[in-house]
């Protein structure tokens, strides 16, 4: 008896001296439910859309150049400096997640209009959700006169891009994008020529320090060309972001000039080597209309 | 057969001497505290509240344990809380902020770990204990930089640097 006692105090003893030791444990138990945040720094890579919203009540405005041929006589045209085209966003995150804005480009006089919805967010804990994906659609019309002396009515300005944003924060540099995207001309130059293209964009950041950022993008397409012999290549840039407060500075070169998807994931005609090299940049601003 | 007895007696009351004993080392906790602070300044208003702290007390040793995720806190401005997550307290590296430690007479005294630095505390706090609930309030101000939390030249004059930390727990018996 005497033994099963102290057998039975020591038992005691244990546990309560276990619950002591487990107080602090009890902090870790909680919930731990992490959404992941600032995949990217800002709602675009460099022309390619990030999985990114501006925040609810949040009002952004974005400018953006690309300007001239780089390497073509790059004295006299001053690295192509001279020589820029601009669009100007305006877009208002009207939830967390739903994001819808308006914009308009020098480049044919494309006027655009788009919505970005975060349907998956990144997340970690008791649901794990390896990626995030955002749906994004662009509506693009162009202002630009046609030179063939048709008379073109309203429809055949109109071109379209849709795409999944599938992005994963690896670690807190490094975060990729993967979008698959159907591009939609209505107006295309010849019945053998396709209204809808599809189109894979790959992209990549690395964080250099807390604010400066190295940006890399490029998109696949499945339209190599027109069947009036008309070649496009595959769109690339490079870049780096820099974040100051309220603004990112993405500057960059690449080989396009359009800034609206469906133009500058389909139509692109330049290349690196016949002296496509454009020097460019994307400043947003973001200002807190609703807090 | 008052051999037998005897001790299983003697076993039965100190059985129900634990036992009170156990009643009596009354422990509490929380998941849905409230912890914000104030580094604003007059050119920028910086404040943030996290309502799911975790907060744990015994009220026997005294001992005292709060937690806080880092990306629970709620920023009036998008933009502000994901610098705040990315720039300052780096929460994918140090997703929280503990304190661990005792209440003691009207005093929380124990180690505060920020940002993956740990420093020792010893503020005024009060903890009422009523109809099963235990009620921790504590307001302090914590030197950010004492936390290895850098601050841009840029922006210096916009954060204050001795956040003002409050934290509110209402930690029910469990």
């Amino acid at each position: 008896m005497k033994q099963f006692l102290l057998a039975f105090t020591a038992l005691i003893a244990t546990t309560s001296f276990a619950q002591e030791e487990d107080l602090f444990d009890l902090l870790d138990e909680g919930d731990t439910q992490q959404i992941t945040y600032a995949t990217f720094k800002g709602t675009q890579l460099i022309n390619a859309a990030t999985n990114e919203t501006p925040g609810e009540g949040v009002l952004q405005y974005v400018i953006a150049h690309r300007f001239g041929s780089f390497n073509d006589d790059y004295l006299y045209n001053f690295l192509g400096l001279d020589n820029a085209q601009i669009r100007m966003q305006l877009d208002y995150g009207i939830t967390d997640r739903l994001n819808v804005g308006i914009g308009r480009s020098s480049f044919l006089k494309v006027a655009d209009g788009f919505v970005k919805y975060k349907l998956l967010q990144q997340q970690s804990g008791t649901v794990n959700i390896p990626a995030s994906i955002t749906l994004h659609s662009t509506q693009n019309y162009r202002n630009a006169r046609y030179t063939d002396g048709i008379d073109h009515d309203l429809t055949d300005r109109f071109s379209y891009m849709h795409q999944a944003i599938i992005a994963r924060k690896w670690n807190r540099s490094l975060s990729t994008v993967v979008s698959p995207s159907v591009v939609h001309f209505n107006l295309v130059p010849s019945a053998n020529d396709p209204n809808t293209t599809a189109h894979l964009t790959l992209g990549a950041r690395y964080k250099v320090t807390n604010r400066i950022a190295l940006t890399g993008e490029s998109t696949l397409l499945s339209n190599p060309g027109l069947s009036s012999g008309e070649r496009f290549t595959t769109p690339i840039a490079l870049g780096v972001d820099i974040e100051t407060g309220g603004h990112v500075f993405q500057l960059h070169i690449s080989n396009t000039r359009a800034m609206n998807a469906p133009y500058w994931m389909a139509r692109n005609p330049y290349s690196v080597s016949n002296g496509g090299l454009f020097l460019g940049f994307n400043i947003s601003r973001v200002f807190t209309i609703k807090e | 057969m008052r051999l037998t007895i005897k001790p299983m007696k003697r076993c039965l009351s100190i059985f129900a001497l634990i036992i009170g004993l156990n009643a009596s080392a009354q422990q509490y906790l929380t998941r849905q505290g409230t912890l914000s602070f104030d580094a604003g300044s007059p050119l920028e208003d910086i404040t943030a509240t996290s309502n799911s702290a975790t907060a744990v007390y015994d009220a026997a040793d005294g001992k005292l344990g709060v937690q806080v995720l880092m990306t629970s806190f709620q920023f009036k401005r998008a933009l502000m809380q994901e610098h705040f997550n990315e720039n300052y307290v780096e929460s994918e590296v140090y997703p929280k902020a503990v304190f661990k430690g005792k209440y003691h007479e009207g005093r929380a005294i124990g180690a505060l770990t920020i940002h993956g630095m740990t420093q020792d505390v010893n503020v005024p706090a009060t903890l009422t204990e009523k109809n099963g609930m235990a009620h921790l309030l504590v307001e302090f101000e914590a030197t950010i930089e004492e936390f290895g939390i850098a601050i841009p030249h840029a922006v210096a004059n916009k954060i204050d640097k001795q956040a003002k930390i409050r934290v509110d727990c209402k930690m029910p018996s469990r």
